[in-house]
């Protein structure tokens, strides 16, 4: 395959780290345990899933409207699942995140086969510092 | 720091010409480090955009909007190292927000009526603002 169009443009060692990732641009958070080729499912306006190429395993999820669920249910509402870390920066948990986005919408099967296939697996729980949440 | 133009088609007004879709830097970034197959894809990213089969607009419902562009790219990444021909059944579709600002790129499953745009297409889109007929 050809050179690649950003070649030179970072620099620095590539390693694959599974940590939650906050897109202003796209007020979304991206997530993914693997690092490999997906395709997405969307699940409803506010979960899509990732699931491995030829395979089923989930491998990453999306959750959009992000700053729409903080608004909704607050920072308050989320901090059952906050924490003060070592360096005394409130986060988030991206459980709790699918738990209120999970909330939003009108219950049906899908959804929730949706949400709990995003669930299921324990590398989930986990935290994004709250200030990552900059609108863009 | 500094992102990447690329010229697509003007998704507010396709007889208009181009306009520059932008991929952030901090987005570059964290897939360059953090997320390698990702990036690597970035390559099918942008022959998408120039070289796009649909484009839709009305995504992020709880946002400004944006636009969908929707094509298939001839290779991608499925692991580290590893290129294969893009599944016939799938396509793959960028994300862009109303700044011109991409903040997803992926794979979905081809919808049954059209193998160029996605599965539920009907249903997740506000209208398709404009169809390559070539």
């Amino acid at each position: 395959m050809d050179q690649h169009f950003l070649n030179g443009m970072h620099k620095g060692s590539q390693e694959f780290r599974p940590q939650p990732w906050y897109s202003a641009d796209g007020d979304c958070i991206i997530y993914q345990i693997s690092d490999e080729a997906f395709v997405a499912h969307r699940i409803d306006d506010m979960l899509t899933v990732y699931r491995s190429v030829g395979g089923d395993r989930i491998i990453g999820f999306q959750i959009k409207g992000v700053h729409a669920i903080l608004r909704k249910s607050g920072w308050e509402g989320l901090t059952v699942s906050s924490k003060i870390g070592a360096d005394g920066v409130k986060s988030v948990s991206v459980a709790a995140m699918l738990l209120a986005a999970y909330e939003e919408k009108p219950f049906t099967m899908g959804r929730r086969r949706g949400y709990a296939s995003a669930m299921q697996s324990p590398d989930y729980y986990c935290d994004i510092p709250l200030t990552e949440f900059q609108p863009a | 720091m500094s992102d990447f133009y690329c010229k697509v088609i003007n998704p507010r007004d396709p007889a208009a010409g181009e306009v520059n879709a932008i991929f952030p830097h901090e987005l570059t970034l964290h897939y360059y480090k953090y997320l390698p197959v990702r990036y690597e894809n970035l390559r099918a990213a942008k022959f998408v955009l120039e070289n796009v089969a649909i484009i839709f607009s009305g995504v992020r419902e709880y946002n400004g909007g944006g636009w969908c562009y929707c094509g298939r790219p001839p290779q991608w990444y499925v692991r580290p190292g590893k290129i294969e021909d893009f599944p016939q059944d799938m396509v793959f579709t960028v994300y862009m927000n109303p700044n011109y600002r991409i903040y997803e790129c992926r794979a979905e499953a081809s919808a049954d009526d059209d193998p160029r745009r996605p599965v539920d297409w009907q249903n997740r889109y506000g209208g398709v603002v404009w169809t390559n007929i070539s």
